[in-house]
């Protein structure tokens, strides 16, 4: 290349060092004054008594202190929340899993099979609660066939011992088809010549299940859990549609109480809420990034 | 290499493997199937005993109430419009920002870049009761600036766009720019076009996260004429509790949409889901 004359190159050099700047403007200033003067905002908002309409009056930690020592509403939602993880990691997954690894055995119409997995994750958690509270009517289908078979019909959603495995129930519907859909091209992607290898050592199913898949997916089941516990802990479309929060705070979460409390004008202590649950997610993402972090350095 | 199987055990295995795909795509299935059904019966036979499997008579009148005295059209329209202005932004901010973290060097790229990163990790409703504010304080509730504007690109998108960006050669960048291409027509005529599988993720994932979003929306839109349709759908299943047939008339009309697209674009949608999760 041979040099360009003067002008021509200083512009070149403007060019070169003010376009960069120029192509990230807008997601720099959205994340500006969307992103990151809120979170700031949000963090002093907790540390005073705040309803939005009168000034802000700072009381330093004492939404916290209330939340743990004073409320518990709060508690409840916290205990709820994590039940409503545990249960929905602990089988969601492992559906998807499974279903994951029927689909892998080169069955017929795997594509069908698989959208019929997958239709629900693509619905909107609003119209998916709205089919559900249809379904837990009291004399809705599930209490129809359950009269039938000559059972005493149950209180789905009414009933405060029930209500939160309900929407447990129909989130692990809406959701396992990720899971099955991320496994299955997991799977698809583990090479065939270790099952070859493993068959001539004479592995049965079980062993090349334990010696080979399992290890083989390490890498995604991590990925599925953090994200799934993350997510989860975040949950309150359904909550808001099928229950809001009831009967008596059964089945109140954290982002539930958090939108409550933002309704009632507390916004202060809202913005307490709202820290505490990033606080829980952070403990979370700290743990993929450990174990990601990990990985690299093995490699 | 021929590995001698043993026909009537597979066999049996594989008999098993079906009879559980089918039964588990039946239960995926029929909530879909009560819904649309439910929708197009008389409301006192919704709840009949026993259930009707097949609505007698079939009726259209809750599609037409819905659509008629409900402002579903209007639902469906802000949708649309939310969701494809949405899309559009994301699709080229989102690339730019990538193409600048991905490709050029400038001073301060790293640091601005994990900033982004750690941004991501913040929950969104951390964020809301001040984005609430601010919105008020531009007056921007009940509008579409409100539904629009801060969605317009997201660290997700541009995190996505990098990762794939990263692997388009320099060689066919420098070869542009000798050439004389400015930045931007680099990024115009070379590497956009090179993104579009990348590009076609990121539609599919901006356009189904924006479709079904819920809180947001609810919380920025106070008159019907702004509410998208899940936020109409919430609105309709709460004040009107007693007509279920109407409310999954609406409840039709709101997935529909999403499931068509879907159905047209499978191969996409699963590969888009699938890039996030396989790459890290």
């Amino acid at each position: 290349m041979t040099a360009a004359p003067f002008p021509a190159r200083f512009n070149r050099f403007v060019h070169k060092n003010t376009m960069p700047y120029l192509f990230i403007t807008v997601p720099l200033i959205t994340m500006l004054f969307f992103m990151f003067i809120p979170m700031i905002v949000s963090f002093w908002w907790s540390l005073n008594d705040y309803s939005g309409l009168q000034p802000a009056k700072f009381i330093g930690l004492t939404n916290y202190i209330q939340l743990f020592t004073n409320d518990p509403i709060f508690i409840k939602t916290l205990v709820n929340t994590t039940l409503f993880v545990l249960m929905g990691m602990g089988i969601g997954p492992t559906i998807g899993l499974l279903t994951a690894l029927l689909l892998n055995q080169k069955v017929r119409f795997q594509s069908v099979f698989r959208t019929a997995y997958y239709l629900p994750v693509m619905t909107s958690l609003v119209v998916v609660s709205t089919i559900w509270v249809m379904l837990y009517n009291h004399n809705g289908l599930f209490n129809s066939i359950i009269n039938g078979m000559g059972l005493a019909k149950v209180g789905w959603l009414s009933n405060p011992n029930i209500a939160l495995v309900s929407v447990v129930l129909a989130s692990i519907w809406q959701g396992f088809g990720f899971e099955t859909v991320i496994f299955l091209a997991a799977l698809q992607s583990i090479p065939r010549e270790l099952y070859e290898a493993a068959m001539i050592d004479g592995a049965g199913s079980v062993q090349r299940f334990w010696n080979i898949t399992l290890p083989s997916l390490r890498h995604v089941i991590v990925f599925i859990y953090i994200y799934g516990i993350i997510g989860s802990y975040q949950v309150f479309d359904q909550i808001f549609v099928m229950t809001a929060g009831g009967p008596v705070y059964s089945t109140s979460t954290i982002v539930h109480y958090l939108f409550k409390k933002f309704m009632d004008l507390q916004l202060g202590y809202a913005s307490a809420i709202a820290y505490i649950l990033f606080a829980i997610l952070v403990l979370f993402s700290f743990i993929q990034w450990r174990f990601f972090t990990e990985k690299k350095l093995e490699a | 290499m021929i590995i001698r199987r043993r026909p009537r055990k597979i066999s049996v295995a594989r008999l098993l493997a079906y009879l559980i795909l089918i039964a588990s795509s039946i239960l995926m299935i029929i909530p879909f199937y009560w819904s649309v059904g439910t929708s197009l019966k008389l409301e006192r036979f919704v709840f009949a005993t026993p259930p009707q499997w097949w609505p007698t008579p079939l009726t259209l009148t809750n599609y037409i109430h819905v659509l008629t005295r409900i402002p579903f059209p209007r639902y469906f329209y802000n949708s649309v419009v939310v969701a494809i202005c949405t899309t559009l932004g994301n699709v080229f901010f989102d690339t730019l920002a990538a193409y600048a973290f991905a490709k050029l060097t400038f001073p301060g790229r790293d640091r601005i870049f994990f900033i982004f990163l750690l941004v991501l990790m913040v929950p969104s409703q951390v964020n809301l009761i001040p984005m609430y504010r601010i919105m008020t304080a531009l007056h921007w509730t009940d509008t579409y600036l409100a539904l629009i504007v801060p969605n317009l690109t997201s660290v997700f998108g541009i995190f996505m766009m990098r990762q794939f960006l990263m692997s388009i050669p320099d060689d066919l960048l420098d070869a542009a720019r000798i050439d004389g291409c400015s930045e931007y027509k680099v990024f115009n005529k070379v590497v956009l076009p090179l993104a579009i599988p990348g590009v076609a993720t990121l539609i599919i994932l901006t356009f189904m996260g924006t479709w079904n979003d819920f809180l947001w929306p609810r919380i920025v839109t106070n008159t019907e004429r702004l509410f998208t349709l899940p936020v109409g759908l919430a609105q309709l299943q709460m004040k009107n509790t007693s007509n279920v047939a109407q409310i999954m008339a609406g409840t039709v009309l709101t997935a529909l949409p999403m499931i068509i697209v879907f159905l047209f674009m499978q191969r996409q949608f699963i590969e888009g889901m699938t890039a996030g999760a396989l790459k890290e």
